[in-house]
Formats: C-alpha cells, structure tokens, sequence
C-alpha cells in the first residue's frame, strides 16, 4: 500500500526539530572544526586539519582527558550494570518491600545531576565531609581519604557518584528485561533440576541480553556525557585529574574562545563514543541467543 | 485536498520555527513607552543592595526600567560574552578584568566610555583595568584584597603580629599549630590556587609583566620565581601550616572552617569576609599577606584587583540609558551605599566607609599593593596550567617537575 501524503505533514515537526537541533549543529560544528573561530568574532579562516592533528598529537590535556574518562567510563559501566543487575534479581518478586527499595533505589535518578553534585561535595569533603567522619567515628578512621582532592582517586570518587545516581534507572531495565522472559524456561530449567547458578548462567543471563545491551550502551553514552557532575564537583581538577572530554570541550570553547579547537574536539568525541558503541554491540552481539 | 495539505504544512512549518525562535528579548521598549536596560552581572550576593539602587534610579528616571540578570561567577566567565554578542541581554554589564576583558575587547562588545562625564568620579590610578588602546573600556567598581584574611583575635591570643618576611611567616604558622590551630585553611578545590599564588608570588617575581613575559614565550615557569613559589606551597603543606587534605576543601567548607576558628588564617581575599562574619558575628578580621622573601628584598606589601567593572554593549539599542544608570552607579552616595552594604572597598572617590570590616582594612588603600597577577595572564589555558602546578605539587609532585609540566601546557597553548 502507497504510504499517504500525509505521513509526510506528520513527520514535518520532528523531522524539522532535528534538523535545527541535530543536523543542523553537527554539520556547523564539523565545518568550524576546521577553522580557527573564536566563536565571538564575525571573521575567521579556514585551516584544514590543524586542529586535530594538534589535539591529537601536542595536547596533553585532551590525551589526559580521553584517558580519564575511559577510566570513568569502565568504572561506571561495570558497577552499574553490576549493582543495577544484582538489584533487579534481588527485587524481582513484587511485593511490598521490594516495591519500596526499587523506589529507594531509584529515587537519586529524579535528581538533577548538579543536586548529585552538592551531595557528593558533602559526602566527601575531607574536613568536614560526612564519609570521613564517619569512618573516625566508627574506628575506620584508616579508611579516610582525600576523596576528590587526591589526583590519584578522585575520577574514580566522581565515578561512584554518578553510579551511586543512575543505577536505580538501569534497575528498570533490567526488570523489565527479566520480567519478559517466559515462566517456561524457568520451570524447564528447574525440572532439568539446574541450580540457581546454572538456570542465572544458562537461562536468565542468555535472555537478559537485549536489555543488557541497551544498558551498557546507555550507560556508556552517559559516561560520555557526565559534564555537569563533574564540573559542579570538581571542575575537571586537581590538576587534570577528573577533566573529561566533554569537560576538555567546554573549557576550550567556553573558557579559552577556540570555537574551532573544541569543534574539532566534538567531532572527535563523537568518533570516539561511536567507535566504543560499535565495538560493545559486537561484544554483545554475540551472546544473544533465542530458544 | 493537494492544496489543504499543502497549507497545512505550511502552517505547521511556521508554528515549529515559531517553537524554535519564539524567544523574547530582555532590552526592549515596555508598553508604556519606558525603556527597559538588561543589567547583567556576577554578584549574586548584592542582589538585594542593586535592587534597592535600581528602585532610587527608578524613581530618578520615570522612564527607564532595569531588569537585573545574575549569573553565578563561574558561569559568567564562560558564557556571558555569548549573551552579549546579539545585544539582547547586559545593556549595562560587568567584566572580569584580565582573560575575559580581553576577549570582550576583542569582540568589539565594549562601547567606548573614555568621554563620558562620571568617569572622573573614580580614583584615576584604580581604573586603569578597564583600559585598552588608550580607552577607557570598563570602569571596575570593586576593590578587592586577594590576600589572607586573619582572624585577629587568634593572633592575639598567641602574640602574634602579621610577619615582615618568610621566616617570620613560618614562625607565625609553627606557634598556630603548636596551639592546635591549623594557620591556614586554603580552598585548593576552587579558589584557593588562584587567591594564594598572587600575594605567594608576588616578591618573588616582583616585576608585574611576569606573566606577560611568560605568555610571550620570555620567561618559563621553570624559572627561580615559579618553582620557589611552588617550593613555598610545598613547605607550606610539608609542614601542616595548610589544612590536611586542602585539595578536596572547596571554599564554603574553607570558609566555614576558618570563621568556625578552626584556622587562623583564610588563603581567599577580602572579599570572604562579609561570609564569614555572616557565619560568625564575634569575627573581628584583618588582612595580610605571606612575604616570601626577607624583609629587605619586599617590594609589595599585597595584592589588589580592580573588578566588577562596569561597563555598556555596543550593541545595545538603548546605551545612552544603559550609561545614565552607569552614571548613577558612579555617584559617590550611591557608591557608598554599595560598599557598606555589601563590605566592599570601591573605586569612586571620597566614598565613606562604615562598615567594620571596612574600617579594619581602610590601611591597605595606603600600602604599596600590586594589581593581581593572575587576571594579566591573558589566556585561561595557561592561567589553569599555571594554578594547576600549585594542586600538582600539593599532592605530592616535586615542585621542579610540576613546573616543568606545567610548562609545557603552557608551551602547548602558545603555538596555537
């Protein structure tokens, strides 16, 4: 059937929103990426691919920031589809209680990132920080540490912040990806009389993989993308220690006027969360499988 | 029905770009024939006071509004220049001097100012910031102190005076600590690098085109100035003179800390002062500064910026209106009302200080203070390379290699 005239009124709206918020600013940033505009004035000129050979090969910084967050990123990945997975088995069954800790769990996702921030400021300032104190007060004062003002541990610090307020979001993913798999298997698997690890191993882990997959490539995106976090607790310091690309980015643009600089840096960024997207959907890719 | 579709469509085009351009604009002329100024600046803690001037310009100039915009500090670094470029916001607004008022020069946002009657209201030698090219670009209003604020009852319970030079700096720290007191709580998670560096470095690299130099490619950050500078901070923190784990205080807990007086001395400016006495009344404040070198080989006593400096968008539709409320600012009375109800120093001659804080530091308008050397360094890549190193070497980095690192940061951004 010939699709009508009027599919095309319907799509009008979206179709032109992302083509002024989408198409439109990727395809600016792509051209000023190879210029050298300072994003104020009204002149500039064209020159190539300077920007990115220099970013790539002279810049400290952004090298510093790439490797940050892949760090952050594997952090974030790995606890939080660990916790948001382990979480969603322990909760499962719908009753009372767990009905209240998934709402527990999931209450830090309605905060704003920067509310995650100010919590996290508190948390770990290390004079009068709630987790320090605690830790002396309870005789694990050896446990306290200069939690984002130590270069060595504070992108790992931030990380946990950021897994800390969107785990309970992936939770429901993987509810709703463990509440799709048929009672059949289950039941099979128990009359084949597999135990709880061979029925999580053979059965549910198996079947969990479409919902598995769009968390760990959500939560990388995320990862990617986790610039007001970061800049509310930290601004991408001390001394590099948690600058992120997307912090990299904004303090190029915003803070230095290299509009060209950092458009060459946003389309590398996106290269770049492309490349890890496409290299975890082959991972995972492989693991799905139908019964 | 071609047709019907066809003008449906339409109709929806137009509604979705109304959608996506239907943003109003904040300088316009209001129904009633007033015209509205935009006044676009940092301080959110001074909001009350304009408010209470803008209502007495208000009522001076029946047919002028003023909407104040205020964005935190921070974000006004970043973003303001933006806001300014299409004329549609800050009519009258405010710049940092150094980085920012370079940028906003460059971008031709500043009207010219140098003929205007109120700009002999200010004090000649303290406006300077605001000039470039032989114009006068911006008048800053504030006169800040980027210097330790002390907590003079502290000093006094211990005999403690201000010290003349660096020993007597280090003999001043060891007594604090010996007492249980930390002497110096420093905010090395924001502020804390770029308040401190200045009055640290300021004997060590007397001349005031240090960074001039080093932004020229003529001086490096390995030089002696930066890296004893950085040896300083490291003894500094070596020794405890600095609160532990000072790279993880942000300034409100720093502030808290001191005005709590848990530390004798805060590493900010004058202008935290009004925040602490907020947090602690009995506070009675002072001002000093480390002297890193002996006494006879001081060359400055502190260090000063002129900032908040007013200014007028040239692309302003209504600048003849957005200058009378500079003009109103600049007046001594109103001036006075500024600096008293917010405890800063002002630049506007004859002002007269009542407030305490204000009385207590009116000395350093006689000493020999230097205009803050972070805001000359011109690009923010190497003004956070350079405050970058001090958090390097606080965390343990040898103060060589910090320099050197951050040294080529630096070398990195002068060949872009």
């Amino acid at each position: 059937m010939k699709p009508s005239k009027w599919i095309y009124l319907f799509l009008l709206p979206g179709l032109l929103l992302y083509g002024v918020f989408f198409v439109y600013p990727s395809l600016s940033a792509l051209f000023y990426s190879f210029t050298d505009w300072d994003g104020l004035s009204p002149d500039f000129n064209l020159i190539g691919f300077e920007n990115y050979t220099r970013m790539i090969t002279d810049d400290t910084v952004f090298q510093t920031s790439l490797v940050n967050n892949l760090k952050f990123m594997a952090v974030v990945v790995v606890l939080q589809t660990g916790f948001s997975l382990l979480f969603a088995l322990l909760l499962l069954k719908n009753t009372r209680t767990n009905r209240f800790f998934r709402s527990l769990f999931f209450f830090p996702t309605v905060l704003s990132s920067i509310s995650v921030a100010f919590i996290g400021a508190f948390l770990y300032d290390p004079t009068l920080g709630l987790l320090n104190n605690l830790f002396d007060r309870v005789g694990l004062g050896f446990l306290s540490q200069n939690w984002i003002g130590d270069p060595k541990i504070a992108i790992y610090s931030v990380a946990l912040m950021q897994v800390w307020a969107h785990t309970g979001q992936m939770l429901v993913l993987f509810l709703a990806g463990l509440n799709s798999i048929p009672r059949e298997m289950f039941e099979a698997a128990a009359v084949e009389g597999a135990s709880r690890w061979q029925t999580f191993r053979y059965v549910t882990w198996p079947l969990l993989a479409p919902a598995t997959t769009i968390v760990i490539a959500y939560t990388t995106i995320q990862s990617f993308k986790a610039f007001d976090l970061i800049y509310a607790m930290t601004r991408g310091g001390p001394n590099y220690a948690t600058e992120i690309l997307s912090t990299f980015l904004y303090h190029s643009a915003f803070q230095n006027y290299e509009f060209g600089y950092a458009s060459a840096g946003s389309v590398l960024f996106m290269l770049v969360i492309a490349l890890v997207t496409f290299l975890q959907f082959r991972a995972l890719r492989s693991r799905k499988v139908t019964y | 029905m071609n047709r019907f579709v066809h003008k449906t469509t339409l109709s929806a085009l137009a509604a979705s770009l109304l959608l996506t351009v239907g943003c109003s604009s904040s300088s316009e002329t209001t129904a009633d024939g007033k015209v509205k100024i935009n006044f676009l600046h940092w301080r959110g803690e001074d909001s009350d006071v304009f408010k209470e001037l803008i209502a007495k310009f208000e009522a001076e100039n029946q047919t002028i509004d003023v909407e104040m915009s205020v964005m935190p500090s921070e974000q006004y670094q970043s973003t303001a220049q933006t806001k300014l470029a299409d004329g549609q916001s800050g009519d009258v607004f405010t710049s940092f001097p150094g980085a920012q008022f370079e940028t906003i020069a460059k971008a031709n946002l500043f009207a010219d100012l140098t003929n205007e009657s109120f700009v002999t209201n200010y004090e000649p030698n303290l406006i300077k910031a605001g000039q470039k090219d032989g114009k006068q670009f911006a008048l800053p209003l504030q006169l800040v102190y980027n210097q330790p604020v002390y907590n003079v009852e502290l000093f006094n319970k211990y005999n403690l005076t201000p010290p003349t030079d660096w020993e007597g700096f280090l003999k001043v720290c060891e007594t604090l600590k010996a007492n249980g007191i930390t002497p110096i709580a420093f905010p090395g998670a924001d502020v804390g690098p770029g308040q401190f560096m200045n009055s640290m470095l300021m004997n060590n690299a007397p001349n005031e085109d240090v960074f001039t130099k080093l932004e020229a490619g003529d001086a490096k950050l390995t030089d002696a100035w930066w890296t004893k500078t950085l040896s300083q901070f490291k003894e500094l923190n070596d020794k405890g003179y600095i609160q532990k784990d000072s790279l993880g205080t942000k300034q409100d807990a720093a502030v808290a800390y001191f005005a709590q007086g848990k530390a004798a001395m805060l590493a900010t400016g004058s202008y935290a002062m009004a925040s602490a006495k907020k947090q602690n009344a009995e506070l009675k404040l002072g001002l000093l500064a480390p002297i890193t070198v002996s006494a006879a080989d001081k060359k400055w006593d502190g260090i000063h910026t002129t900032t908040f400096m007013l200014a007028v968008n040239s692309k302003s539709q209504h600048q003849t209106e957005a200058k009378k409320f500079i003009d109103f600012l600049s007046r001594k009375d109103n001036a006075e009302v500024y600096a008293n109800k917010t405890s800063q120093h002002v630049t506007v001659k004859g002002v007269n200080y009542t407030s305490p804080e204000l009385k207590d530091t009116i000395s350093w308008t006689q000493k020999n203070t230097r205009f803050q050397p972070r805001f000359l360094i011109q690009s923010g890549d190497v003004q956070k390379a350079v405050t970058s190193s001090i958090q390097d070497v606080l965390s343990g980095t040898a103060p060589e290699e910090a320099a050197a690192k951050a040294q080529k940061l630096v070398e990195q951004k002068l060949k872009k």
